[in-house]
């Protein structure tokens, strides 16, 4: 396989896996604040600013913004690099551009998804549309998730998608859990620990579409401790930062199951990292959740150059 | 009309100075169409015209599409398409079949003539200097010997049928013909759309381009190779032939590389892959040979490899097709192909050339300045449609002019008669009926050093404007699923 090529598909993976995050979480965080317990969440401005941050576009505490222009610039504008409608042309380009690797299913599919996000007519999507067109592209997400798992061979093309893809979830979990950290500080919960019982980790976990398996597994309303341990060291759930990095030492070591011992690659990189998380409690972290937060996205950036040089770079 | 027409065909409007293909000379349903006007005939033109839509649709979601540049923003637009096909019957096609395979045959051989001991010039047969000023003349390729003996391994030749009811050949395309990926999606529409319409015929398949087209590539693979490793060289995504690159690498499940994938050491030709270099043996390469390599060729090309024809000299990788092959598919060359023909094969061309009269021959000449009207007037060393008098558009005072500038200079000019594209109802959006429309049809052979292979179907070319005789998709052309059918008892009337 080229290496321009699996540049490539590994760049539509996490554009794929990026759109959906960035759509799940305007679609959760604005519906779900609006009848959120506390004043402070319930506000639009507050709401809006966590949208710009997860978008990496933070504004300051005081700085006014306006509903509409936020959620077109997130939502639907292809001048901001990092709007949802942008993340879906990256990805059809990098589809375009290997396109006789993928099936022509999978093509397809990305090709419908990006003529419905570049068509969305924009009076549409700021009056009333918001909804309508972040839930389509989640679940348009899904159906290129499963063209992917169900319609490609599961050789190495597969695997370098599937490389991006989990290394973008792992990326986005962390950014949103960095995010709503941040939130749960502005807006405390009511009672007890009132950083632990913020309503924004409730908000969290229906970002990632986690909440209700959480609540299965915990059996309690969520807090600070059972959703960063959910989100970040369970490995059965599919969002964890955990999850993704199995996944990611899987598929890396399909590609060459010689090199797990190189200590130079991507697998031994990958491994002893999962290895760090595999054995981590959850209380460990407590005291500085913000400096881990950091430690996680240094990892990532760590491994993610590390496979541009091993398989990418020519 | 011999009877009464109902449904879609109703409002058709069939002028009888052209050929149609539907029709024969007496206004009857031809044969092969029968069935196919009658079930037709069945549907009202507001189902047809959703299926239309459909098609359209099908086409779009694929993205299978052709950039156009606006002033902001760049647009997608589909080719269009046209759902009722064309049919060619068994016996017309084998004919056909046979001429195309003959004429690509013919091409090698001049090709290697000219590359070689050059006889055809030396004996007369076909003039030095046509081919000693054209600039597709490669000097690098004189004496060297391509892989197989085999200089177009892929041609498209285009034919038309003139108003005579007989096909001729407009054009031999053996530089990097394209096309044969809309002739797949032509069919893959019409089947989406209209799967019915196949139950009642046994037409050929045209899924087996891709296979044939990488067996016969890998007959001329390098000495000394086992398993040659083939690919696909694209000037990348940006190129408008960019869905056919793609397409015949997925289909041949080979790789589709660019310039920058490639790269040349000690004359070997390697792609750079996830695991580290890898050998490549044989490229079908779809950039000009000026492009192909900055070391040889265009110095600022980027879309090339450098070294790469170095590498192709020391036999070390196949180039289809050779470079060079752009000497023997000009308009000049093209005038003497029944003579070259003739000289390689002693044969007489099956196909035919569009009759040449060459001013520089006396009673040619004669013909000529009597029968302007009627005639194209070329200059023989002019391209680009530079210098072209078209007869019947010229005032009497022109074709004065016209006779007498050839009459002063007979050896520069060439004349061929006007040939007048047959028609095919074809569906129009803006009126939501049939109509007449000139079409051509691009035929798409294969060569190896064993055998031969042409595809069973084409692309036909459809010029969408009124009395329009440019088919090119450039001027607006759209195109229709091209049904060759098999001899058997269902294709009957």
């Amino acid at each position: 396989m080229l290496a321009r090529a699996a540049d490539n598909l590994y760049w539509m993976g996490r554009y794929i896996e990026r759109t959906e995050h960035m759509a799940r979480f305007m679609n959760v965080n604005y519906f779900s604040s609006l009848d959120a317990p506390n004043a402070k969440s319930q506000k639009r401005n507050f709401v809006l600013r966590s949208i710009l941050f997860m978008a990496g576009d933070p504004v300051g505490k005081n700085d006014k913004v306006n509903e509409q222009e936020v959620l077109y610039k997130v939502g639907l504008d292809q001048d901001f690099p990092s709007s949802v409608c942008n993340s879906i042309c990256y990805a059809r380009e990098n589809a375009h551009s290997a396109r006789d690797l993928i099936s022509t299913e999978l093509y397809e599919s990305v090709n419908k998804f990006y003529h419905f996000a570049t068509s969305y007519p924009k009076e549409r999507f700021v009056k009333t549309g918001l909804f309508e067109y972040t839930s389509q592209v989640t679940e348009l997400t899904a159906i290129l998730r499963a063209k992917i798992r169900g319609t490609l061979l599961h050789d190495e093309i597969y695997a370098i998608i599937m490389m991006g893809v989990n290394m973008e979830r792992a990326l986005q979990i962390t950014r949103m859990i960095n995010a709503k950290y941040n939130d749960a500080r502005l807006a405390p919960g009511s009672y007890g620990d009132r950083f632990r019982n913020s309503y924004e980790w409730t908000t969290l976990l229906k970002c990632a579409e986690s909440y209700d398996m959480m609540r299965r597994l915990y059996k309690k309303s969520p807090s600070s401790l059972s959703t960063l341990e959910f989100l970040i060291l369970n490995p059965r759930c599919p969002r964890s930062v955990m999850n993704a990095l199995n996944q990611i030492y899987r598929h890396v070591v399909s590609l060459n199951p010689m090199k797990i011992d190189d200590k130079d690659s991507t697998a031994f990189l990958v491994g002893k990292i999962r290895s760090e998380y595999q054995f981590k409690c959850i209380e460990d972290i407590e005291g500085d959740i913000q400096g881990y937060i950091d430690h996680i996205f240094s990892e990532l950036t760590e491994i993610g150059s590390r496979m541009e040089k091993e398989f990418f770079h020519y | 009309m011999a009877k009464k027409q109902k449904g879609i065909f109703s409002k058709y409007d069939r002028n009888p100075k052209l050929f149609d293909e539907l029709y024969d000379q007496q206004g009857e349903v031809n044969d092969v169409y029968k069935k196919l006007f009658k079930l037709y005939g069945q549907h009202s033109i507001e189902d047809y015209a959703e299926l239309n839509g459909r098609a359209k649709a099908s086409f779009f979601n694929q993205g299978i599409t052709f950039r156009v540049y606006s002033d902001e923003k760049t647009n997608e637009k589909i080719f269009p398409f046209d759902l009722f096909p064309r049919i060619i019957g068994a016996d017309e096609w084998a004919e056909l079949e046979r001429g195309v395979v003959q004429r690509c045959k013919a091409l090698n051989a001049f090709l290697w003539d000219l590359y070689h001991e050059q006889n055809i010039l030396k004996d007369g047969v076909v003039p030095m200097e046509l081919v000693g000023s054209s600039e597709n003349f490669l000097e690098q390729m004189v004496g060297f010997d391509p892989p197989g003996g085999i200089y177009n391994h892929i041609s498209g030749t285009d034919l038309i049928r003139h108003t005579d009811g007989k096909f001729y050949v407009l054009e031999d395309n053996i530089r990097c013909p394209s096309g044969v990926s809309y002739v797949l999606s032509n069919r893959t529409a019409l089947k989406r759309a209209l799967f019915g319409v196949f139950n009642h015929y046994n037409a050929h398949t045209v899924t087996n381009y891709a296979e044939n087209l990488l067996d016969l590539l890998e007959t001329v693979k390098p000495a000394g190779v086992d398993k040659p490793n083939t690919v696909v060289l694209t000037p990348g995504m940006y190129n408008s032939a960019f869905y056919e690159h793609s397409y015949l690498a997925k289909t041949m499940g080979v790789e589709l590389v660019e310039g920058r994938d490639l790269y040349v050491e000690n004359d070997f030709v390697y792609m750079k892959t996830i695991h580290g270099r890898e050998r490549v043996d044989i490229i079908y390469r779809r950039i000009d040979d000026q492009f192909l390599d900055p070391l040889e060729f265009r110095k600022d090309s980027t879309l090339g490899v450098p070294g790469l024809f170095a590498a192709y000299r020391k036999g070390n990788v196949t180039l289809a097709n050779a470079p060079g092959t752009g000497v023997a598919d000009d308009k000049a060359v093209y005038t003497y192909m029944p003579e070259i023909i003739q000289y390689y094969f002693g044969e007489e061309a099956i196909l035919h050339n569009v009759p040449t009269y060459h001013c520089s021959r006396k009673e040619e000449l004669e013909y000529v300045l009597d029968n302007i009207a009627e005639l194209v007037i070329k200059p023989v060393d002019e391209a680009g449609g530079y210098g072209i008098s078209i007869g019947n558009t010229l005032s009497p005072e022109e074709i004065e002019e016209v006779r007498n500038t050839v009459r002063a200079h007979p050896r520069k000019y060439v004349a061929q008669p006007i040939m007048s594209l047959s028609v095919h109802p074809t569906y129009i959006e803006e009126t939501q009926s049939f109509e007449q429309r000139h079409v051509d049809l691009r035929s798409f052979a294969l060569m190896g050093s064993d055998r031969e292979f042409v595809l069973k179907g084409g692309l036909t070319r459809v010029a969408l404007r009124r009395g329009n005789l440019i088919v090119n998709s450039s001027q607006g052309g759209g195109s229709k699923d091209t049904w060759v059918l098999k001899k058997s008892k269902k294709n009957a009337g």
